[in-house]
């Protein structure tokens, strides 16, 4: 699905990215874990286009993805989610959703003359699911509420959900749980787990959350400084001494990491 | 009867900037494009429409529709090199290009054909106004106004669906920044592109509209000023509001037009007077900023 191959990036001084390598199979969900500033947001910046990269190759789908546009990659099926949630401020949680869709009809200067019906009714089926995203991501009630005014976490929750009405084929979910509550994390756990059973969608996702790493992930991969440090799943990842290492200096155990989330 | 032709003098003025206005609050109001060189739709439209009728004999409609292509065009066209600068830099580039389109109309005296119409810094007088044997001299600005406001109703309509159409989702996205929309698979540039050629065509038509109103143009009624003057509107009567931006334009018109009346009143000369009316918006900008940072009518939140 998605092949990363000898990645390299760096910042004037600062190797950000060092020869990275991997590949993230089809339906399968891959978790990013790695301290602060080893690479995994650079990364996702690259995957996505919004970064160029120095060096090396990414494939989607078996195609290399090289020199386009955010935009196009996106067109491709890859969805992304930020670090800190980019959300429209004046748009409402419902609207946020709407905007999500690829290529609808109404986004041309024409068809919003022309074809008023066929808008009408592509708008009317999109918002059925975005009300089931909303009820999926918890935010229903504040479907009309401007974005701007959520919580952190909420802000969150409504990334996560407008990245799914884009209906993408490759997630990249930059900490997807950060600030949201322990029982919603549950609940998006499942949805996750869902969305690969029922959709068939592949998930790569960066997160320091070790209990959803370990809850959901088939493969794991550790970066530090900017290397591929560990490959693995969750169970041999938590006895990767390297990867111990790289966390916690070497001084404790994989509990301290549970724990720390 | 001086105050009834007074009346309808501004009212046709507010129609014309009410469209400025609108169009403006398109791509600042609604997708956050801060175009400093509005007024250069203004001038291509006043200018192309101008040429199109009293130089190639063309009627009224198509000196219009002419003004309005050639002034969508270019905004379409200046979005391609600025396309990937930053809001600031845009600004300038903006004000730079609106200044280049003036100082041309200003030398080039020959796009006017020379001969009977002067054109350059004299300016180009005896634009025909439409259907105006029709009417006698007393009536004519009345059909004038219907003129005005039918355009008017039109350009509201059409800016109005747009902002409310799913490609209004979109340009309010872009306002906060681009990264979102790039995410969703939304090609920026061209939206923005398009932003600026529709707003820039209903600039253009508010030109043409003031150029067959005046009878007379001249480079030098196209200077950066018309355009914060624009800004003034937008900005008091409530961004990306629609109803806002033409509030905004009749507010503004009235402040600029007051000082007329003050001579009456104070005693000061009239060309201090007439300089005062730039005094007078720019209090009344500062005290939106001030005490109305949303404008007058604030931005309607979408429901569904």
């Amino acid at each position: 699905m998605l092949k990363v191959e000898n990645v390299h990036k760096s910042f004037g001084g600062i190797l950000a990215l060092n020869g990275v390598t991997f590949s993230v199979e089809p339906n399968s969900i891959t978790g990013l874990i790695g301290p602060n500033g080893s690479g995994k947001s650079t990364l996702f910046n690259i995957i996505s286009g919004f970064y160029n990269k120095d060096r090396g190759e990414i494939y989607f789908k078996g195609k290399k993805i090289e020199g386009i546009e955010p935009y196009r990659i996106a067109m491709l099926g890859v969805g992304r989610t930020f670090q800190i949630s980019e959300v429209p401020e004046k748009m409402t949680v419902l609207e946020n959703l709407l905007l999500a869709p690829k290529s609808q009809i109404g986004e041309g200067i024409f068809n919003v003359f022309l074809h008023p019906l066929k808008i009408k009714r592509e708008n009317e089926k999109l918002l059925k699911d975005a009300y089931e995203i909303l009820e999926l991501v918890q935010l229903y009630h504040l479907r009309n509420e401007y974005a701007g005014n959520l919580s952190g976490g909420q802000k969150k929750l409504l990334s996560l959900g407008r990245i799914l009405m884009s209906d993408p084929i490759l997630l990249l979910l930059d900490e997807p749980t950060a600030g949201v509550n322990p029982t919603l994390i549950r609940d998006l756990i499942i949805a996750m787990k869902n969305l690969r059973a029922e959709k068939g969608q592949t998930i790569l996702l960066v997160e320091h959350n070790m209990k959803v790493i370990s809850e959901i992930c088939d493969r794991v991969i550790v970066l530090d400084f900017g290397k591929k440090i560990a490959e693995g799943t969750p169970e041999e990842i938590q006895k990767n001494e390297k990867v111990l290492e790289a966390y916690l200096s070497g001084s404790s155990k994989w509990e301290l990491l549970h724990e720390d989330s | 009867m001086g105050l009834v032709n007074f009346l309808v003098y501004l009212s046709i003025m507010m129609g014309i900037y009410a469209i400025l206005s609108l169009s403006l609050n398109l791509q600042y109001g609604f997708t956050g494009l801060a175009n400093f060189g509005h007024v250069v739709f203004f001038c291509l439209g006043a200018y192309i429409s101008t040429i199109i009728v009293l130089v190639f004999k063309m009627p009224f409609i198509l000196g219009l529709l002419g003004g309005m292509f050639v002034a969508g065009l270019f905004g379409y066209i200046i979005s391609i090199p600025t396309a990937n600068l930053k809001e600031d830099y845009w600004a300038i580039a903006t004000l730079a290009a609106a200044e280049i389109v003036r100082i041309f109309f200003l030398n080039e005296d020959w796009v006017v054909g020379g001969g009977p119409y002067q054109g350059g810094a004299f300016g180009i007088g005896g634009i025909p106004q439409p259907l105006r044997s029709l009417f006698s001299a007393h009536t004519y600005p009345f059909f004038y106004l219907a003129i005005v406001l039918v355009c008017l109703v039109a350009t509201y309509i059409i800016i109005n669906t747009l902002t409310q159409s799913p490609f209004g989702r979109v340009i309010k996205s872009i306002r906060e920044g681009d990264n979102l929309p790039q995410a969703l698979g939304k090609d920026v540039k061209r939206f923005r592109m398009k932003v600026m050629a529709i707003g820039g065509s209903f600039g253009g038509l508010a030109g043409c509209l003031w150029a067959h109103y005046h009878g007379f143009i001249s480079p030098n009624q196209f200077l950066p000023l018309e355009t914060f003057i624009i800004w003034a509107m937008v900005i008091v009567g409530g961004k990306a509001n629609n109803k806002g931006a033409i509030l905004g334009a009749v507010i503004v018109m009235i402040f600029y037009n007051s000082t007329r009346f003050l001579k009456d009143y104070i005693p000061i000369e009239a060309v201090t007077l007439a300089s005062l009316r730039m005094v007078a918006i720019g209090i009344l900008i500062v005290v939106a900023m001030l005490f109305m940072k949303e404008g007058l009518i604030k931005e309607k939140k979408t429901l569904y």
